[in-house]
């Protein structure tokens, strides 16, 4: 036992009104011998009982806040200033100390469940372990809503699925009644309606047991469903602090509104291009003199470059670090006029022509479970789909509903089981892939990757071809000699685009190009991908599970539950009056500003064992007996005999189409 | 619009000029790493660095060492220890290089090949290689001298025939983690013939991993064939080996120890040196 811990401070759970607080704090990392500076003199304070979302952008350090207050931020790491927990500085703590710390007061769930959790060991006895016995343990599972507690007891954690995965750590959070709950993205590898049901539970158990929340997102939309507070993070420093509401809806700091005004929702105007933030995050090993947000600040003067801003409270309990008075950033047009007044042409589309078209397309793949037994898994289930030229479609859909797997098999990397893909002309498609790094060989340069589609030309010829293609995706002719590592994200992204169209091909396809990339990047991806399919009159098809994204790239939208298209239909009509009951959970479990989502029950079904009638029947709130029939056959249907809209349900009136709800953005 | 960023590459590490501080660490691995390059020259000069012809008598037999004008003394029909030493370690550390780049080109030809085409390909060229990995070297070695009879190549093929299996298992194992990366789905979709991806796409990635092997296996090669021809499945009599040399002449050890412990003392300098230059290598290629 130590001799700091005070007695009163350990047993009374009242009176205090704070649980833990940053002050100053600075974290220091050596990588490759460079400092990279992840804080730079952060403080703030968590409240008793409060949930605090703290929102940034990748690298910008809100990762390693959450672990230095947990004090696992490691050996490595040099740290000035206090980090405290219940009156406890974490970092001059010895490591005995800070175990101690954890145990009492604190409770940790990380992005991926899979990483913390014991694969070789049943999800009873690690939540046993934490919580101190089974009956204890069964307790909590039942409290954080595991379905058939008892059975799952016995589970191995990759027997679960992706949510209840993420259920079983916040019950190994929760147990032993902690004061703060330190969650880093616990819903960023879960998909909507799973997220919407997690973030409703982290609410719900916060209300019970009444401890804190540090929320650690990058999604503003899921910090505004949750959080209390909100702290905005930029180049480890604090940019803004305040009540959720005041935060996001009435910004004070110029990067904040930038991030609020670059943001997809599905009230986004889709006829303009995306408003985005220029520029990139900047990078922790050199540090911007004065005010970090400076280079891409559209308020910024030379003052900016000197002064580095402490937050000031600009209106009571909002603070802001900005040199700028109030009046002057919120009266300012922080994305500069240019990006608001492009109004995209749209593009021509030939309905008559088919880029590609897919006729009852069907993949299953042998998947081995231990020794010689396979089982099948029905990846795609009888999937058509024609695509215009020049028209952009996109799959929406959860995880494992097989939308990769389609863009595989257009792409021609998977062979059909069976069914028909067509494209016209015969030329390949293209593609661009969600992890844009690992689709670089990475020891070619890019001239050279781009180079390889243009082999046929000349040295001269080459070498031109790739510039302009470079020049085409808004990158300076210098990236030709760069390797893959030396770039940022986004930089990568538009390299792989610009490998895509060198040679434009018929039909783009992308898997979630946008999704591994920064709030403020994601947007100027959009708009590139929507500007080269304009000039290069490509149609693109276009994976993405974010129904908001998927609103702004495409004409139509169609909507995938368990290797099929359930739901087919223009963009605007379908995220604004979905018909088919799973569209309609998935736009109401979007996560946005001023909104409370509809929560769908239950777990995604399994593509191992697709139940009969409507696969989506275990979970539809409209199901009825009929819907469960195996001779049920459904198909998609055409609504009130119009060309666009199809749906497969049986349980829905077709004969008239819902008048889409035009989101009309203000000021426009 | 799309913003262009300002750009600029930053160097890539191999082209960082060489620094000589001493405290770097890469300093030491670079210093290291050409041990390798000094042991060659070494070897390709043992004929200039030799002081008498290691084949033929010289002087009085058995001289200890530093007399009779032996700096290593003789042996026990008057060649000089140091000599044959020169040419020993001469043949030694040719012969190990000589079976490791045999390896490395058969093992890596094979490992690219079932690693890049996967599949049935695979599984046979693994169940072959996993079959030659299983027979033990020295056996082996007997083998092929009786029946192709005593000969200094005949000992090389039998080591590299159990050689290869090594560099085709690593190989093969770096190739098919790349080939799972979708870099190589891209570059089909580019249009990339097989060949072009497993040479372009795919072996550049593994190289590192088997350069590293290869660095760190001369030791166990110099070794290895030390062995051999201590059992006498070396060189044949009058040609300097280190192993042989050293086997031929033990019943000397308590009187004219020079004679066999030289050599023994030679193989575990070459032994040691090769370490050192293979850790080095190692620590450039993977700093982790
Ligand atoms: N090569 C493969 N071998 C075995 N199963 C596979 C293979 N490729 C895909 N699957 C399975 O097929 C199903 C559909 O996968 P797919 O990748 O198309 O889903 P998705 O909708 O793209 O999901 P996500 O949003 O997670 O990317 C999943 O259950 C997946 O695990
Ligand atoms: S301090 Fe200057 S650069 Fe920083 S946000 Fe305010 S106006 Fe922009
Ligand atoms: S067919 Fe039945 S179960 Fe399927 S979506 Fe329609 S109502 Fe629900
Ligand atoms: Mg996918």
């Amino acid at each position: 036992m130590s001799a700091q811990l005070a007695p009163e401070d350990v047993l009374t759970d009242e009176g205090y009104a704070v649980v833990a607080t940053a002050e100053d704090l600075h974290v220091t990392f050596r990588r490759n011998g460079k400092a990279i500076h992840a804080l730079r003199g952060i403080s703030l304070e968590i409240r008793r009982g409060e949930i605090l979302g703290l929102v940034g952008e990748s690298g910008s350090g809100k990762s390693v806040l959450g672990l230095t207050l947990l004090g696992l931020h490691g050996a490595g790491a040099t740290i000035s200033g206090r980090a405290t927990v219940r009156g406890r500085d974490m970092v001059s703590a010895t490591d005995a100390e800070r175990r101690e710390v954890r145990i009492a007061h604190l409770g940790a769930v990380f992005q991926d469940p899979m990483t913390s959790l014991n694969p070789t060991m049943r999800v009873g006895r690690q939540v046993a372990e934490a919580a101190g016995s089974d009956e204890e343990a069964l307790r909590l599972l039942r409290l954080v809503g595991v379905p058939e507690a008892e059975s799952r007891m016995s589970a191995f954690p990759h027997e679960l699925s992706g949510g209840l995965r993420q259920r079983v750590m916040i019950a190994m959070a929760v147990a032993g009644n902690p004061d703060l709950v330190i969650a880093d993205e616990p819903t960023t590898a879960l998909d909507v309606t799973v997220q919407a049901q997690v973030l409703r539970l982290l609410r719900t158990l916060r209300d019970e047991l009444g401890c804190s929340v540090l929320m650690i997102t990058h999604d503003l939309g899921v910090a505004a469903q949750i959080a209390d507070r909100v702290a905005v993070m930029y180049a480890g420093r604090l940019a803004e602090l305040g009540e959720s509401d005041a935060v996001l809806r009435n910004s004070a700091h110029p990067y904040t509104l930038g991030l609020m005004r670059s943001r997809l929702t599905l009230g986004v105007d889709r006829s303009r291009a995306l408003p985005a933030l220029a520029g990139e995050v900047p990078s922790p090993a050199a540090p911007q003199p004065g005010c970090a947000f400076s280079p891409r600040c559209s308020v910024a003067g030379p003052d900016c470059v000197e002064t580095s801003p402490e937050p000031v409270e600009v209106e009571p309990g909002h603070h802001s670090a900005c040199l700028r008075p109030l009046a002057v950033v919120r009266r300012t047009d922080t994305m500069g006029p240019a990006v608001l007044t492009a109004r995209a042409e749209p593009a021509r589309i030939d309905q008559d022509t088919a880029a590609l078209s897919l006729r009852s397309v069907v993949k299953t793949f042998g998947v081995g479970k231990g020794f010689g037994r396979k089982r099948t898994l029905h990846a795609l289930r009888g999937v058509s789909l024609q695509i215009a030229q020049g028209e952009s479609v996109a799959l929406v859909g959860e995880s494992g509903s097989g939308k990769s797997t389609l863009l595989r098999v257009a792409a021609g990397l998977e062979a059909a089981d069976s069914g028909e893909v067509e494209l016209s002309g015969g030329s390949r498609p293209q593609m661009v892939f969600q992890d844009s790094g690992a689709s670089l060989t990475p020891w070619m340069t890019v001239e050279q990757i781009l180079g390889e589609r243009v082999r046929d030309l000349g040295r001269a010829a080459r070498a031109a071809k790739v510039r302009e293609a470079l020049s085409l995706v808004g990158l300076p002719a210098e990236v030709g000699a760069a390797r893959a590592t030396q770039l940022s994200g986004g930089q990568r992204q538009r390299v792989c685009l610009a490998r895509a169209t060198i040679v434009p091909p018929p039909v783009l396809l992308c898997d979630e190009p946008t999704s591994a990339l920064d709030v403020s990047l994601a947007a100027s991806v959009i708009n590139l991908i929507a500007r080269l399919r304009r000039e290069l009159g490509m149609s693109v098809l276009f994976v993405t599970h974010d129904l908001s994204v998927a609103r702004v790239v495409a004409d139509r939208i169609a909507v995938m539950y368990l290797g099929q298209i359930v739901e087919i239909g223009a963009s605007d009509r379908v995220t604004s009056a979905p018909l088919h009951p799973y569209t309609r959970s998935l736009v109401s479990a979007v996560p946005d500003v001023g909104l409370t989502p509809v929560i769908l029950p239950g777990e995604p079904a399994s593509p191992l064992n697709p139940p009969s009638g409507c696969a989506f029947h275990p979970r539809c709130a409209d199901a009825t007996e009929s819907c469960r029939d195996t001779e049920l056959g459904l198909r998609l249907q055409r609504v009130a005999n119009d060309d666009v809209d199809r749906v497969a349900c049986i349980n829905i009136d077709l004969s008239h189409v819902p008048t889409p709800v035009y989101i009309t953005p203000k000021g426009a | 619009m799309a913003v262009a960023e300002p750009f600029v590459a930053p160097r890539p590490a191999w082209r960082r000029p060489v620094s000589l501080d001493l405290r770097a660490p890469r300093t030491w691995s670079i210093i290291g790493a050409s041990l390798f390059a000094v042991m060659t020259l070494i070897a390709l000069a043992a004929p200039l660095l030799s002081p008498h012809d290691p084949l033929v008598p010289v002087g009085i037999p058995l001289a200890g060492p530093g007399h009779g004008g032996f700096l290593l003394g003789s042996d026990s029909i008057g060649r000089d220890v140091l000599s044959r030493c020169l040419y020993g370690m001469r043949a030694s550390w040719f012969a190990a290089l000589v079976v490791i780049a045999g390896g490395f080109l058969i093992g890596g030809l094979v490992g690219l090949v079932a690693g890049s085409s996967g599949g049935w390909i695979d599984n046979l060229l693994m169940r072959i290689t996993d079959g030659f990995l299983a027979l033990p070297a020295p056996v082996l070695a007997i083998a092929v001298v009786a029946s192709l009879g005593p000969s200094f190549t005949h000992t090389l093929i039998a080591v590299s025939v159990v050689w290869w299996p090594f560099y085709a298992r690593i190989v093969r194992g770096e190739i098919s983690k790349l080939a799972a990366r979708p870099h190589v789905e891209a570059a089909r979709l580019a249009g990339a013939g097989r060949v072009r991806i497993a040479v372009r796409h795919l072996l550049p990635g593994a190289l590192p991993a088997a350069v590293v092997t290869a660095s760190l296996d001369v030791g166990n090669l110099v070794l290895a064939l030390a062995g051999l021809s201590f059992l006498g499945l070396g060189q044949s009599a009058p040609a300097p080996e280190l192993g042989a040399d050293s086997a031929r002449n033990l019943s000397l050890l308590l009187q004219q120890w020079w004679v066999p412990v030289v050599p023994g003392i030679a193989v575990a300098v070459l032994a040691v040196i090769a370490n050192v230059a293979g850790d080095s290598v190692r620590n450039l290629i993977d700093p982790a």
